[in-house]
């Protein structure tokens, strides 16, 4: 066989290509030129890794110097905890144990669980997919996917567009003032958001665009979990309020609404927890479950009792989630303390106020996401540049390390990611 | 016409590296398919080529302010396509050894298209080995060439070249032999 035909064959055989890939290339690579400095002079770790030997071969040094270090640390500890003198540094102690976290693996190969997850990025929203690959969406500024990942709900200035996960743009509308906090009906049919201090509604294929509140607080609505018209939201008094999304607000601007809680609650940010009994309420320093009764023969909702869940004194919320399919409520806080900042992940079973903790670090933390499948959490730590995946139950956490550099391609001083979302392992 | 692409590609390089996006784009039209399909023809994996392409042109933008004009860009980038494959290629199989996880290869091109034979056997061929071939018979280096970019002996580039062409070769007589019986 001639070199000829092997030539032509490689040359000429019919490869798949991902739709738009060179032009979402391009886009990627635009933004990356655009936003380079001539002055610069450091290397990157996309170059840096086409050039340097396999990841196994470093990583196999580094964990042999780690597992001898963590031997000599161990029999150190041991040695302290038995002595009686080392009863008086037994807190210490604890707190440095349970701030160790997991040697970090330098990218994400895969997504521990699996599903999709969701992540905005200074240059743009992007897929990660179960294997680790991501993919840019375009140049926006929100996104949130819809309730089977299909599609994802982009915002980008006065702009609210439909988009498949490879990209695809599948319709769009312009508001009348900046749109935010676009958020999807687990039924598919709605996407509730914010255009300005307004709360509107919109169909799943883009038609129907109504107003539901003419003035609210920046907050994200969030949907009732049955797939059923209500949405939870929060008015201008800082009211958590229950509308329903088939009906429109009066000409004077009045909300169909079914139900409101007390006015002045400093929300910052809510979610309707599976069973639709209860919504999650966080603010600064506290985090509540709202009690709720939603009669969908009566068509009216009610508040219930509410319940505080215990926060550390002086502990303030970071973020927030609730676990698919249970009421289970995670949360990360931060201790502004003397000898420096220090976060926790904190985990509150169903029916419990007090919780859990499941990692202390230094530091702040980010935002946290659940797994589809309720197994695991995905914590931001920022500082550490670092996604940690956190089991809830048995199993090992994992770090992965370079978030901000992987979502950020071609800036020096990278802007760290927020989770967006984790999608959709059915 | 080489002489005259090296003298286009060394302006386009110059001109990007003052800062000129239209150059940058117009280097990125040149070379994208081409550092797309030499990914793809090593990992068989459409989502994988498409960013390897892409983070050998970012790779690209971010040593632009370094990078020796004197030199040619197009070596230089698919020497960061090939290794970039080559590094997922050794993830990906160590990943499906530890996690017993399914492959996850697009299917090829079926056998009646064009050279349908011969990128199946090029899929099972080592990874090692495919890179060498795509190397020197779809970008056209010569043994010495890669060699270099892979910082491998010349002995191994060859061998390795010998290795996947005899078996290339096999899987062609095999299907100009089905071709015949039909």
């Amino acid at each position: 066989m001639s070199s000829d035909r092997i030539r032509l064959a490689l040359q000429d055989a019919a490869i798949p290509e991902p739709p738009e890939a060179e032009e979402r290339g391009r886009r990627i690579v635009a933004a990356a030129f655009a936003e380079r400095k001539s002055s610069d002079v450091g290397g990157r770790s996309e170059l840096r890794g086409a050039m340097t030997p396999p990841i196994s071969e470093g990583r196999g040094r580094r964990s042999a110097s780690r597992l001898a270090l963590g031997l000599s640390l161990a029999t150190l500890l041991a040695a302290l905890l038995l002595s009686p003198a080392g009863a008086a540094v037994r807190d210490w102690v604890g707190n440095v144990v349970e701030s160790s976290t997991p040697t970090p693996e330098p990218e994400l190969a895969r997504i521990p669980g699996g599903g999709r997850l969701l992540v905005q990025s200074a240059v743009g929203p992007w897929v990660v997919q179960p294997d680790g690959s991501r993919r840019l969406l375009g140049d926006y500024e929100e996104a949130s996917w819809s309730p089977h990942g299909l599609f994802v709900a982009a915002t980008k200035g006065r702009t609210l567009s439909a988009v498949e996960p490879d990209g695809t743009p599948h319709w769009s509308l312009t508001a009348a003032a900046r749109v935010r906090d676009p958020r999807w009906s687990p039924s598919g049919y709605r996407i509730a958001y914010r255009a300005g201090n307004e709360l509107r509604i919109v169909a799943g294929d883009g038609s129907g665009d109504h107003l539901l509140n003419p003035d609210t607080a920046p907050v994200a609505p969030a949907w009732s979990p049955f797939g059923t018209p209500e949405v939870a939201y929060v008015n201008a008094e800082g009211q958590l309020r229950i509308g329903s999304s088939e009906k429109k607000a009066s000409r004077s601007g009045v909300p169909p609404d079914m139900a409101g809680s007390v006015a002045g609650r400093d929300i910052t940010q809510i979610e309707w927890a599976a069973g639709g009994r209860l919504i999650l309420e966080v603010s600064p320093g506290q985090i509540h479950l709202q009690g709720m009764r939603l009669s969908k023969l009566e068509g009216r909702s009610e508040f219930r009792a509410r319940r505080a869940l215990s926060i550390p004194a002086g502990a303030s919320v970071v973020d927030a989630a609730v676990a698919p399919e249970r009421q289970e409520v995670a949360a990360v806080v931060t201790h502004w303390r003397d000898h420096g900042t220090r976060s926790e992940v904190l985990l509150f079973a169903p029916g419990a106020t007090k919780p859990r903790s499941l990692l202390t670090v230094p530091g702040s933390l980010g935002e946290v996401a659940w797994s589809p499948d309720g197994r695991r959490l995905l914590v931001a730590w920022p500082g550490a540049n670092q996604w940690l995946f956190l089991p809830v139950g048995r199993g090992r956490p994992r770090a992965v390390a370079n978030i901000s550099t992987a979502f950020s391609p071609g800036e020096r001083a990278a802007s760290f990611p927020r989770i967006e979302g984790w999608c959709c392992v059915r | 016409m080489q002489a005259e692409d090296g003298a286009e590609e060394r302006r386009l390089l110059r001109e990007a590296q003052d800062g000129s996006g239209a150059a940058m784009a117009r280097l990125y039209a040149l070379h994208w398919r081409g550092a797309y399909r030499a990914a793809y023809l090593v990992v068989h994996d459409a989502a994988a080529a498409e960013d390897i392409a892409q983070d050998a042109f970012l790779a690209a933008v971010d040593a632009l302010d370094r990078f020796d004009r004197r030199r040619p860009f197009r070596p230089w980038l698919h020497r960061i396509v090939v290794n970039r494959a080559l590094d997922w290629a050794r993830r990906e199989a160590l990943r499906r050894r530890v996690d017993g996880a399914e492959s996850v290869f697009e299917p090829l091109p079926p056998p009646e298209e064009i050279g349908g034979e011969l990128m199946a056997a090029l899929k099972e061929l080592p990874a090692e080995q495919r890179a060498v071939v795509v190397l020197r018979h779809l970008l056209e280096y010569t043994p010495g060439e890669i060699a270099r970019m892979l910082e491998l002996p010349r002995g191994t580039v060859n061998s390795r070249l010998r290795r996947g062409l005899d078996r290339l070769r096999k899987a062609a007589e095999a299907g100009s032999l089905a071709e015949e019986r039909r």
